[in-house]
């Protein structure tokens, strides 16, 4: 069949099933599987469905992904987070926009230790949600904040994204981790702004609804004031808080163990913290493992759906196809960042952000080449617009981590994530075209190593 | 009732081998912690690594870690959808949706396992392995877990396409009610 | 394969027919395998073919990933693939000869003992030549192989035989451990795209590697001391196409896809004398060191020797333990390379 045509009845397809409501895994495999049989009929089946589930799962660097969480299953169960953010919640008393703000930046220092967005949003929409719903914050809100937070893993070092990329146009991975400092550092900050924008909305728009969650949100004040947690507690918290952080960063810049590695290193730590602050017994194994065994199976159940419908994209040549429209512009390099910016935006707003990037950078890269755009430059562009991609609807992987583990709805998280995806999107992005050296600057001053 | 009762009964049994899975992946999950750690403080303290730990890791822990719980996690309901416009639907549409998706998602699981096990047969036949340390370790034998997972998601399936045939309310687990489940599980032992 | 453009699977018919080939590789389009060999002989062959072949690409594992070509090519997912066997060694246990240590060699006499190897008819067991042993599933066009492999380190240099005992290593091949394991070197095994994080912290001390393809992972920016004139093997490749499938084209095809291979073989292998030329200007100029291995001390020399000639032995007896003519093996692959220019230690010789 034509694959215009093809590609046509699939995307159709991909909008009903998932307003119908079918499971994102689900539309991403039945799209990708009729997709590939529409194309090139039942023959093609074996060899992408038989083997790709397992290549997929079969990767040293997604033990991340478990681990990550187990890491801050751990901690969560240790109460240490709870601990924090009883002392988080002291220090913004009275300004609860406060809170929101420290969530983000956590959610960033979490991103300095972790590679996964996935994983950290998971952790954080334990953690934090509650914490944010309690001091008035809407469940959507929440929901943002904690996908937005656990996105920032994705740009800010070590990410497998900038790894992947690495990998992909042979850039040095190191020198990708220090360009990305900054441009990470930026939506950190543009995600903040917007945070503080929706919060002021949120209590502007309905005032009465605000003073009513204003009104639970002093009770739960009053109540957790009540509550004292006794200061020894709170000093074994911090210590551990502060040696875990220490532990993560001194080992992966010390050279002790890779980023990857970290995510046992963490694991092993957080187990211990449990049992010095008492809270390790069958239960805290039963429910730390079974949550992230659920979460490493959700997550790698969407990543092998992307996989077969990467496979799909990839044969229909629906991304060389959107290139070629572009050839007429490419004397106009900003112009072309900007198309190619718009249609990565697009494309990772459907597509889990590892499959686009194999799938574009085949395409993408000559055109760079030939714009004499900086390689390192645009890996790290990318992967600002793929973090982003990740709390944009319909695949936004963070906010299906939140969601899952916080029970708000998905569509609702995505109604105010699309916010702080457009914001920063356009301010971030904008900013490192017309400024490069965000991006170049650093890389250049440390020699491009690592 | 009789006929719901065998239902939940055999449910109740199809719960203890789904719960088997998430052990086994849970009890894989804290070794690869031990695993990578032990390595890391070998690699320091005495300069030698696990030899072929990485691709053990790879290979053998990480599918380990995700096939044999994945019915499990799939029945949990913790897999995410869009929910926006499906509660917006009467329960009868609702219910005509579900039997549909149902249908489409048993349709694609069911080549899902076909293909797997073709390509688990066929590893076997080649006797697949990989490299690790100058030794050939056997492969094939774990990807006989990917259609042995796919097919435990494919009969959840079609338990909660007879419950909701069955029952009033339209729903995307197989819930029950946990002292019901305990009653049956007793029941079952007697 | 439903009407609209013509699909490789109902290309192969009639003569003058447009063929359209999907042709795949999980590296990197600017992998000297692909910018420097395949994509060469494919524009080669549409050239050839006026246009009748055309080949629909896949690079950097979008549509098939390292090292899964060889399956892909065998189920029909695509008509051509860049193949890496040694990566296989569970299927293709033959195939990691070319990763013997020798006492020197360059790509180009590598490349041409390679093509030798697997146009050969010597026959090796049965009476089937290494091809027929290895790939016979397979249409093979031979490519050139990789640079010599080095041992490249972060800065540990190595001043006596006591600096290479414990020295540790990342090891590509079994036949690299084998090597480890006969002078003591420590085997570390790491994804390749972790190397340069965990070598830049100081994990391990380096790699055995070919210079030419540093630039995948930046350590040009990295290796501080590499030993030259001592030769750890050389990585192999092919294009490979389903033999069933080959036979299928139409004879002006099959043609053409030979002159091809004929025409580009040398090139390809250049490509890597070239990079590799760079690549040590780009190291020199951050410091990097090159030792030629006869400029170090005797013992580390001795060390080194003994652990060549016992690697080749090693190798042979792993392949007959497992039913494979192993002897025969490296007792043709080393003539080959000898009669081609490279040169292997004494022993071996006497093998
Ligand atoms: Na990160
Ligand atoms: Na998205």
């Amino acid at each position: 069949m034509d694959s215009y045509l093809v590609v046509g009845i699939i995307i159709f397809m991909m909008i009903m099933f998932l307003l119908m409501g079918m499971y994102i895994h689900s539309v991403l495999l039945a799209s990708g599987i009729i997709g590939l049989i529409l194309l090139e009929g039942f023959s093609i089946l074996p060899g992408l469905l038989g083997n790709e589930p397992f290549n997929r799962v079969a990767s040293y660097t997604l033990t991340t992904i478990p681990l990550f969480v187990l890491m801050a299953q751990f901690i969560l169960h240790s109460g240490l987070v709870q601990d924090i953010f009883y002392i988080v919640h002291k220090i913004s008393r009275g300004r609860r926009s406060l809170l929101g703000t420290l969530t983000l930046i956590i959610g960033g220092m979490l991103g300095a230790v972790s590679g996964s967005g996935t994983a950290t949003a998971a952790s954080l929409g334990q953690v934090a949600v509650p914490e944010l719903r309690k001091h008035g914050y809407s469940g959507p809100l929440a929901g943002a904040i904690a996908s937005a937070g656990g996105s920032l893993s994705g740009i800010i070092p070590p990410s497998i994204i900038l790894i992947l990329y690495g990998v992909a146009t042979e850039t040095p991975v190191g020198a990708l981790f220090i360009g990305a400092f900054i441009p990470g550092v930026l939506v950190m900050v543009t995600f903040i702004i917007a945070m503080l924008f929706y919060y002021r909305r949120e209590t502007k728009r309905s005032p009465a609804a605000a003073e009513a969650q204003a009104e639970i949100a002093a009770a739960a004040e009053a109540e957790a004031a009540e509550e004292k947690v006794p200061v020894t507690r709170l000093a074994v918290s911090v210590i551990m808080g502060f040696l875990i952080v220490a532990t993560i960063f001194g080992g992966i810049y010390s050279g002790i163990f890779t980023p990857t590695e970290a995510g046992a290193i963490g694991s092993v730590v957080g187990l211990l913290t449990a049992l010095l602050l008492g809270k390790v017994n069958l239960n805290f194994f039963k429910a730390s493992l079974t949550e992230t065994i659920k979460l490493t199976g959700m997550v790698m159940l969407i990543m092998i759906g992307a996989q077969i419908f990467g496979r799909f994209v990839s044969l229909s040549l629906l991304p060389r196809k959107l290139i070629s429209l572009l050839e007429p512009v490419m004397d106009s390099p900003a112009l072309v960042l900007l198309l190619i910016s718009a249609i990565l935006f697009v494309m990772f707003m459907f597509i889990e952000g590892a499959a686009v990037i194999l799938m574009t950078i085949p395409v993408f890269l000559p055109i760079i080449t030939a714009l004499q755009v900086d390689v390192l430059w645009f890996g790290v562009f990318i992967s600002v617009i793929c973090t982003i991609g990740l709390i944009t609807p319909p695949v936004g992987l963070s906010v299906y981590a939140v969601s899952g583990v916080t029970g708000i709805s998905s569509g609702s998280i995505f109604k105010v994530g699309m916010g702080f995806a457009v914001f920063s999107m356009i301010v971030v992005c904008g900013l490192m075209i017309a400024f490069p050296e965000l991006a170049t600057w650093l890389p250049s001053v440390s020699g491009g190593k690592g | 009732m009789n006929g719901m009762t065998t239902f939940y009964k055999l449910y109740g049994y199809f719960g203890v081998l789904k719960k088997i899975g998430l052990v086994i992946s849970a009890v894989v999950a804290l070794i690869m912690m031990f695993f990578i750690t032990y390595d890391v403080v070998m690699r320091n303290v005495f300069s030698s690594s696990i030899r072929g730990g990485f691709e053990i890791i790879q290979n053998y822990m990480m599918p380990l870690v995700v096939f044999p719980g994945l019915a499990y996690v799939y029945a949990s309901g913790v897999l995410p959808k869009m929910e926006l416009l499906f509660a917006k639907f009467s329960p009868a549409v609702k219910r005509i949706l579900i039997l549909f998706l149902i249908a489409i998602e048993v349709f694609i699981l069911v080549l899902v396992v076909q293909f797997s096990w073709t390509y688990a047969m066929d590893g076997m036949e080649r006797n697949t392995s990989f490299p690790a340390a100058g030794t050939l370790y056997q492969l094939w034998p774990v990807f006989f877990t990917i259609p042995a997972a796919f097919a435990l998601i494919v009969i959840e399936n079609i338990f909660l396409f007879i419950k909701n045939l069955i029952e009033k309310d339209p729903t995307f687990v197989v819930e029950y009610n946990p002292s019901e489940e305990e009653q049956i599980i007793n029941q079952a032992v007697k | 394969a439903c009407g609209g453009e013509t699909s490789s699977e109902d290309a192969a018919s009639a003569d003058g027919e447009k063929i359209t080939l999907r042709a795949a590789t999980g590296l990197s389009p600017q992998h000297a395998w692909w910018e420097g060999g395949m994509e060469p002989w494919m524009d080669r062959v549409t050239e050839l073919t006026d246009g009748q072949v055309e080949f629909e690409t896949f690079t950097s594992g979008e549509l098939v990933a390292v090292p899964d070509e060889a399956e892909a090519v065998e189920n029909g997912t695509v008509d051509v693939a860049l193949i890496l066997p040694i990566y296989q060694p569970d299927q293709f246990p033959m195939a990691e000869v070319t990763m013997l240590p020798l006492s020197h060699s360059d790509t180009m006499i590598a490349s041409n003992a390679w093509k030798a190897l697997l146009e050969s008819d010597v026959e090796l067991q049965d009476g089937k030549t290494f091809s027929e042993l290895q790939f016979d599933q397979f249409k093979v066009f031979p490519i050139s192989t990789t640079q010599e492999y080095s041992i490249s380190t972060t800065g540990k240099e190595f001043a006596s035989a006591g600096d290479v005992k414990g020295t540790s290593l990342r090891t590509p091949s079994r036949i690299h451990e084998m090597y480890s394991k006969q002078t003591g070197l420590n085997s570390i095994t790491m994804p390749a795209v972790e190397m340069y994080d965990a070598m830049s912290r100081g994990a391990f001390d380096g790699s055995f590697y070919s210079i030419a393809d540093w630039t995948g992972y930046g350590f040009q920016d990295l290796f501080k001391y590499t030993v030259t004139g001592i030769n750890f093997g050389h990585f192999n490749a092919f294009i490979g196409m389903d033999e069933a499938k080959f036979d299928s084209l139409p004879e002006n095809v099959q043609e053409a896809m030979e002159q091809a291979t004929d025409e580009y073989f040398e090139d390809s292998a250049q490509i890597w004398m070239d990079r590799s030329e760079e690549v040590i200007a780009m190291n020199e100029e951050q410091g990097g060191q090159f030792v030629d291995f006869a400029t170090l001390p005797q013992d580390v020399q001795d060390h080194f020797n003994e652990g060549i000639e016992n690697t080749w032995g090693d190798y042979a007896k792993l392949l007959e333990d497992n039913g494979l003519p192993g002897t025969e093996l490296v007792k043709l692959w080393r003539d080959l390379m000898i009669e081609q220019g490279g040169e292997v230690p004494q022993k071996v010789k006497e093998m």
